[in-house]
C-alpha cells in the first residue's frame, strides 16, 4: 500500500514550481556544456559531453534533494504528514512510497536531461572531425544510469535526515554535503593510495580516509563517464560492486529512516 | 525616541564618511599585481571540492585556465605554475586529450620538460589506443633529454598503438635509427635486438637484426680505438690504422654500405649517408 504515496509524490512533484526552476538550471547547464566545447582544440564533443555529465549530476542531485525536502521534509515540518499517517497502514509505507516516488521523478529527469545532452553533443563540433569519437549508445546511457543511482543514494540519505531533523532545510544542507563528500572521497582515496606525490604530512590521513569509507560510500565509483568519452569501459566487477555498495547503503539508510520515523512523536 | 533616531543617523553619516574616504584612498593604491596570467595553483582537493566532488569538472575548469594564458606575456615563474596546473589536470583526468597536446606544445619550450613528460606518460598509460602521447614523450626524450635509447623504447610503444601496418613500420624504423645515436652501445644493441624479437614481419625483423649487427661492429671498432690510444698515446687519424697496428684483422663491412667515421670529437660513429667516392 505504499504506491498511493508514490503517486501523490509524482503529482506534487510534477506540479511544483521549484521543479521548473531546477529543470531550467539543467537546461542552462546543458547550454554551458555546448559552449565549453569552444575551449577544446581537439576534442570538442568529448569536452561538451564531459561538462554536460557534470551538469547532469549536479542537476540530478539538486532534483533529488529538492524533492525529498518538498515531499517529506516540508510535510513533517508543517505537520501535514499527520493526514497521511491517519490511514491504517504502517508509517514505513508512507516513507517508502515517497522515496520510490522521488526515484521515479529523478529517473524522469535523468531521461529528459540525458536526451537533451545527447542532442547537444550531437550538434557540437560538427565542423571538426575528432580523431577519437565519443560513444553515445550504451556507454552514454549506462553513465546516465550510474548518475541516477548516485542521486538515489543521496536521496536516501536526505530522507533519513528528514525523519529526525527538526530544523527546516537541514536535509537539503546535509544531503548536499553528503553528495560532495561521497563524490570527493574517490579522488582523495586514490591520491593517498598512490603516495600523495610524496607528501608524508598528507599520508598520515590515509588511515582516516580508509576508515571514512566505512561510513561514507565512494560515490565516484558510480561515475563511468570515461566509457562514453574515451571508450575506456569500466571493469565489470568494479561496476557490479559499485552498484551493490550503492544499493545496500541506500537500503540501510531507508531502514534507519523507517526506524527513526516510526519512533518519532508528532505533537 | 528622538535621540534614538538621531543616534542612528549620526552612525549612518559616520559610516558613509568612512566608506567614501576608504574608497577614495584605495583608488590610487597600487594593486598587488596587474598580471592577468596564471598566478596560483589551488591544492588538488580544493579543486575537487569546489566542483562538488566532480574531478572531471575540476579537470575541465583547470584546463580552461591553462588554455587562456598567453605564454608571451608570462613571467618565468608563472610557467612553473602553468606546469603544476596542467599536471593537476592530468591527475584529475589523465585521458584529457587537449591537455596532453597543449602541454607538449607549450611547457617544454619554457623549461617545464618534466611536467610535460609526467602529463604525457599519464596520457599514454590511459589512452591505450592513442599513439600520440607516447610519440611526444619519445620526441622530448630524444631532442630535449638527449636519451636516444629510452626515446627509441617509447617510440616503439607509440608504434605498437598504430593500426596502420605501414605507419607502424615507419615508426619502428625511426626508433631503430634513434638507437644508433645512443652513447651506451650495449644498451643500444639490446634495444634493437629486443625490437627485432617483437617484429611481426619477417623482412623487418631481419632488417633490425642487421642494424644490431652494425652496432656490434661499431662496438668492435670503438674497443680497438681505445686500445690504440692506450698503446700509442695518440688518436688514430684513419680507421685503417686500427688494422695496420694489428688490433683488428680487417675493417668490419657495414651491411648497409654507409660505413663508419670519426666525428668532430674523435669518436667513431655510424655514417648516415654513403661515403663520397
Amino acid at each position: 500500500m505504499w504506491w498511493p504515496f508514490s503517486l501523490s509524490a509524482w503529482r506534487a512533484g510534477l506540479r511544483s514550481r521549484g521543479v521548473q526552476g531546477v529543470l531550467i538550471l539543467g537546461v542552462v547547464l546543458m547550454g554551458a556544456a555546448y559552449l565549453s566545447a569552444l575551449f577544446s582544440p581537439r576534442q570538442p564533443r568529448t569536452v561538451s559531453l564531459d561538462v554536460g555529465l557534470s551538469g547532469l549530476r549536479v542537476s540530478l542531485i539538486l532534483f533529488a534533494l529538492f524533492w525529498v525536502q518538498e515531499l517529506v521534509g516540508r510535510e513533517i515540518e508543517r505537520r501535514s504528514v499527520l493526514f497521511a499517517l491517519t490511514y491504517p497502514i504502517p508509517r514505513s509505507h508512507y516513507l517508502l512510497g515517497r522515496y520510490f516516488g522521488v526515484l521515479g521523478l529523478v529517473a524522469l529527469a535523468s531521461l529528459l536531461l540525458g536526451l537533451l545532452l545527447w542532442v547537444v553533443v550531437l550538434f557540437t563540433g560538427t565542423h571538426y572531425d575528432q580523431a577519437f569519437p565519443v560513444a553515445l549508445g550504451l556507454p552514454f546511457w549506462s553513465t546516465v544510469f550510474g548518475l541516477w543511482v548516485d542521486a538515489a543514494v543521496v536521496a536516501a540519505f536526505a530522507l533519513w535526515v528528514s525523519t529526525f531533523s527538526t530544523v527546516p532545510m537541514l536535509p537539503l544542507a546535509l544531503g548536499l554535503a553528503f553528495a560532495v563528500g561521497g563524490k570527493s572521497l574517490g579522488a582523495v582515496a586514490e591520491y593517498l593510495a598512490r603516495g600523495a606525490d610524496g607528501d608524508f604530512e598528507l599520508m598520515r590521513f590515509a588511515p582516516v580516509i580508509n576508515a571514512v569509507q566505512w561510513l561514507l560510500p565512494d560515490l565516484s565509483r558510480l561515475d563511468w563517464r570515461a566509457w562514453p568519452m574515451y571508450g575506456l569501459a569500466p571493469d565489470g566487477k568494479a561496476m557490479v560492486l559499485g552498484l551493490v555498495m550503492a544499493a545496500s547503503y541506500a537500503a540501510l539508510l531507508l531502514v534507519l529512516a523507517v526506524i527513526s520515523f516510526s519512533r518519532r512523536e508528532f505533537q | 525616541m528622538v535621540t534614538g533616531m538621531l543616534r542612528w543617523r549620526v552612525a549612518a553619516l559616520l559610516l558613509t564618511i568612512v566608506f567614501v574616504a576608504s574608497v577614495e584612498n584605495l583608488k590610487p593604491t597600487p594593486r598587488q599585481s596587474v598580471s592577468a596570467e596564471i598566478q596560483i595553483a589551488l591544492p588538488l582537493f580544493a579543486q575537487v571540492a569546489v566542483t562538488l566532488g566532480d574531478r572531471n569538472l575540476a579537470a575541465n575548469i583547470a584546463y580552461i585556465r591553462a588554455l587562456v594564458v598567453v605564454p608571451d606575456k608570462m613571467l618565468p615563474e608563472e610557467f612553473a605554475i602553468l606546469g603544476k596546473v596542467q599536471k593537476d589536470v592530468s591527475w584529475l583526468n589523465p585521458a584529457h586529450e587537449d591537455n596532453y597536446y597543449t602541454a607538449f606544445a607549450i611547457l617544454p619550450n619554457y623549461g617545464e620538460v618534466d611536467a610535460a613528460q609526467t602529463i604525457l606518460a599519464r596520457a599514454s598509460r590511459t589512452r591505450f589506443y592513442d599513439y600520440q602521447p607516447s610519440f611526444f614523450y619519445a620526441f622530448n626524450l630524444y631532442f630535449l633529454k638527449h636519451d636516444p635509447a629510452a626515446a627509441a623504447e617509447w617510440l616503439q610503444k607509440a608504434a605498437e598503438k598504430l593500426t596502420d601496418d605501414d605507419q607502424r613500420l615507419i615508426m619502428q624504423n625511426i626508433a631503430a635509427r634513434w638507437v644508433d645515436r645512443a652513447e651506451d652501445l650495449n644498451l643500444a644493441i639490446q634495444v634493437v635486438e629486443a625490437m627485432a624479437k617483437q617484429a611481426r614481419r619477417k623482412d623487418f625483423r631481419s632488417y633490425l637484426e642487421t642494424r644490431a649487427r652494425r652496432l656490434q661492429m661499431l662496438q668492435q671498432l670503438r674497443a680497438a680505438d681505445a686500445k690504440f690510444r692506450e698503446k700509442t698515446g695518440r688518436t688514430p687519424v684513419r680507421l685503417e690504422e686500427l688494422v695496420i697496428s694489428g688490433l683488428l684483422p680487417a675493417l668490419p663491412q657495414d651491411p648497409f654500405g654507409f660505413g663508419f667515421e670519426f666525428d668532430k670529437r674523435g669518436i667513431i660513429m655510424l655514417r648516415t649517408s654513403p661515403p663520397k667516392l
